[in-house]
C-alpha cells in the first residue's frame, strides 16, 4: 500500500513537477526543505494527492516540518484515507 | 530590545530555571511577558500612549482567546483567577505612578491616572461577560475579530492613517495638534502580536485550533523573547513545548542556550552595530559619490540587516531555550542560496511559512479550483506578486515598501519561469562535480546581488533617492 503511493508520487514529482521523467527520488530524500519543490509546485502535488487518494492536505500543512520526504507523505495519506 | 533589557531578561530566566524549574514556570512566563511589553514599549510625546497601548495588547489578546476558545475551555472558574491576577499586575504597574521617578523603571514614562485604566478593566470585563452570556458562539465574531486584527494593523501601517490616528490620540488627552507627526505613536510588538492573533483565528474558522487556557493563549502571543521581533512560532507547536514537562536547566541545555545568546549579542551588538556605522541610510545615499563606495555601503547594509535581524533571533532562541521552549529557526545561511526561491525559503523562514499557508495557498488553490483556470504562469506572477507587496506592507504602507516587494515578486516569478526552462538543460550540462559547483556559485553570487540591490528599497524611503543609488552603483550617473 504505502509503496504503492510512494511510487505513484514520486512518478508525478518527477514528471509533472520536474519535469525529469527519469529522475529517480529516492523515499527518503527532502523534497521542500531542499527546494527541490517550490511552494506553486507543492499545490500541484497537494491537489494531485486529493484527487489521487482523496485525502486533503491543508494550506497550513504544505511545509517541510508536517512531511518533506516521500516516506513522511506517504504515511500521512495513509494515516488520513 | 538594548543589551540591558536582553541581559537582564536572560539573566532572570536562568534563575528561574535553576532555582524553580517545573514549578510555576508558565506562570513566570506569563507574568514576565505581561511586565516586559510595558518595560520595553518606547516612550511617545501622546500622554499615556506608552502605556495604554500595551494595555490594548493585553485587551485584544484576551478578547481573542475569548472567541477562539471552545465552550468547557471558557467556562472553567480558573479563568476569573488568571484575568484577575493579569489585571493585578498591570494595576501594579500603573501604581507605581506614585513612586519618585527614580523608581519608575518598568513603564517608558510615568504611568497615567488610574482612572482609565479602571474603566478599560470594566468595559472589558463587561465585554467579557456579555460575550459569555450568549448562548450560542456565532461564526461572525470571528470574522469581525479579523477584520479588527488587519483594521488596527492598517491603522498602524499607513503613514495617512497613522497621523489620523496621532491626531484623534493628541486630542483626546488634550494636546496640541500643531507637533502632530506618524512617529508620535508605536505599538511595540503588533506586527507580530497581530500575525499570531490572525493564525489562531484563521484555524479556529477552519475547525482546527487546539484547545488552549487563557494562560497558554497569552503566553503564546507575547512570550516575551519573542515579543519585538520574532519567530512567529504556530500555536500547537508552542504549547507543545509549554505542556511538556520542564526538568530544570541541565549543562548540556545551559550550554547550548548560552551559544546561542551569546552568538546573538556578538551577531547583533558586534558585527550589526559596527556595519551600521557605514551601511546605506537617507543621508549617506546622496553623499557618496563614488561607484566602489556605493557598492560598499549596500554591501555593508545587506549584511548589517542580517547580523542584526539573526542576531535577535539568536537571542530569542537562546533565552527560550533557557526555559525549556524550542521556538522556531528564522534563518538558514540565506545568502548562500542559489536562487532567489531559496533565499525566501531561508530568509524570515516563519513569516514566509506564515504567508504561505494564510495567504499564498489559498489564493493558489482558489485559482487553480476555477472551471476555466488562467494559465500557470500568469497564475504564478499573480501569486508571487502579490505575495511579496503583502510582506512589503507588513513593513510599512509606502512608495519604497511597495517597489521591495514588487522587485521580489517579480524576481521570483522570473526565477521561476528561467528554472522552468532551462532545468533540463542545466541538468544535461552540470555532469561533473566542478560543474555544479560553477553553476551553484553563479547562483549564490546573483542571488545575492539581487537581494543587495532589492535592500536599497529596504533601507531608504525615498523611490527618486533609491534610483539615484542603483544608478550609481552601475555607474549610469
Amino acid at each position: 500500500m504505502t509503496t504503492e503511493i510512494i511510487t505513484s508520487i514520486a512518478k508525478f514529482i518527477a514528471e509533472k513537477i520536474l519535469k525529469l521523467p527519469s529522475k529517480v527520488i529516492s523515499p527518503d530524500e527532502a523534497l521542500i526543505s531542499s527546494g527541490l519543490i517550490d511552494s506553486f509546485s507543492l499545490m500541484d502535488l497537494a491537489l494531485f494527492i486529493e484527487d489521487t487518494f482523496g485525502v486533503r492536505i491543508e494550506d497550513t500543512e504544505l511545509n517541510a516540518e508536517t512531511f518533506d520526504t516521500l516516506n513522511q507523505l506517504a504515511a500521512l495519506i495513509a494515516s488520513r484515507k | 530590545m538594548a543589551l540591558e533589557n536582553i541581559l537582564i531578561l536572560a539573566a532572570a530566566s536562568l534563575l528561574w530555571a535553576t532555582t524553580f524549574r517545573n514549578h510555576g514556570r508558565t506562570w513566570f512566563m506569563l507574568i514576565a511577558s505581561v511586565v516586559v511589553i510595558f518595560w520595553l514599549q518606547p516612550a511617545v510625546p501622546i500622554r499615556g500612549a506608552d502605556f495604554f497601548t500595551p494595555l490594548a495588547t493585553l485587551v485584544l489578546v484576551v478578547l481573542t482567546w475569548f472567541i477562539t476558545a471552545d465552550d468547557a475551555t471558557r467556562k472553567q472558574r480558573k479563568n476569573i483567577i488568571i484575568l484577575l491576577v493579569i489585571a493585578s499586575v498591570v494595576l501594579f504597574l500603573n501604581l507605581t505612578r506614585f513612586l519618585p521617578a527614580d523608581f519608575q523603571l518598568l513603564t517608558p514614562s510615568r504611568p497615567p491616572q488610574l482612572t482609565t485604566t479602571l474603566i478599560i478593566f470594566l468595559v472589558t470585563g463587561l465585554t467579557l461577560l456579555v460575550l459569555s452570556r450568549l448562548t450560542r458562539f456565532s461564526a461572525s465574531f470571528l470574522t469581525v475579530s479579523l477584520l479588527l486584527t488587519i483594521g488596527l494593523f492598517l491603522l498602524i501601517k499607513i503613514p495617512t492613517l497613522s497621523l489620523w490616528l496621532s491626531s484623534f490620540l493628541r486630542t483626546l488627552s488634550g494636546q496640541s495638534l500643531t507637533n502632530v507627526s506618524i512617529n508620535d505613536f508605536r505599538w511595540l510588538g503588533f506586527s507580530y502580536v497581530a500575525f499570531r492573533l490572525i493564525h489562531t483565528i484563521r484555524d479556529k474558522q477552519s475547525g482546527r485550533f487546539p484547545s488552549v487556557d487563557v494562560v497558554e493563549f497569552i503566553t503564546y502571543v507575547i512570550f516575551f523573547p519573542a515579543f519585538t521581533a520574532g519567530p512567529i512560532d504556530r500555536l500547537e507547536r508552542f504549547i507543545k513545548d509549554l505542556r511538556a514537562p520542564f526538568a530544570g536547566l541541565n549543562l548540556e541545555n545551559f550550554y547550548s542556550a548560552g551559544q546561542r545568546l551569546l552568538l546573538g549579542l556578538f551577531k547583533k551588538f558586534v558585527i550589526a552595530d559596527a556595519l551600521a556605522l557605514i551601511a546605506l541610510n537617507d543621508s549617506n545615499a546622496t553623499q557618496v559619490t563614488s561607484t566602489f563606495w556605493m557598492w560598499v555601503i549596500v554591501y555593508a547594509y545587506a549584511f548589517q540587516i542580517y547580523f542584526d535581524f539573526s542576531g535577535y533571533t539568536d537571542v530569542a532562541l537562546g533565552i527560550a531555550q533557557l526555559l525549556g521552549i524550542k521556538l522556531p529557526e528564522n534563518f538558514a545561511s540565506p545568502y548562500l542560496k542559489p536562487n532567489l526561491t531559496q533565499f525566501w525559503n531561508n530568509w524570515h523562514m516563519t513569516l514566509t511559512q506564515w504567508f504561505r499557508a494564510y495567504f499564498f495557498n489559498p489564493i493558489t488553490r482558489w485559482l487553480r479550483s476555477w472551471e476555466k483556470p488562467m494559465s500557470i504562469p500568469m497564475m504564478i506572477l499573480l501569486t508571487q506578486v502579490a505575495t511579496m507587496l503583502l510582506i512589503g506592507f507588513w513593513h510599512g504602507v509606502t512608495w519604497n515598501f511597495t517597489l521591495w516587494g514588487l522587485w521580489h515578486g517579480l524576481g521570483l516569478f522570473i526565477h521561476n519561469r528561467w528554472n522552468d526552462a532551462t532545468k533540463a538543460k542545466a541538468a544535461a550540462w552540470a555532469t561533473t562535480p566542478a560543474k555544479q559547483a560553477a553553476l551553484n556559485i553563479s547562483g549564490i553570487l546573483l542571488t545575492f546581488h539581487f537581494v543587495a540591490i532589492g535592500w536599497i528599497f529596504f533601507a531608504l524611503s525615498s523611490p527618486v533617492t533609491s534610483w539615484q543609488v542603483i544608478l550609481k552603483l552601475f555607474r549610469a550617473h
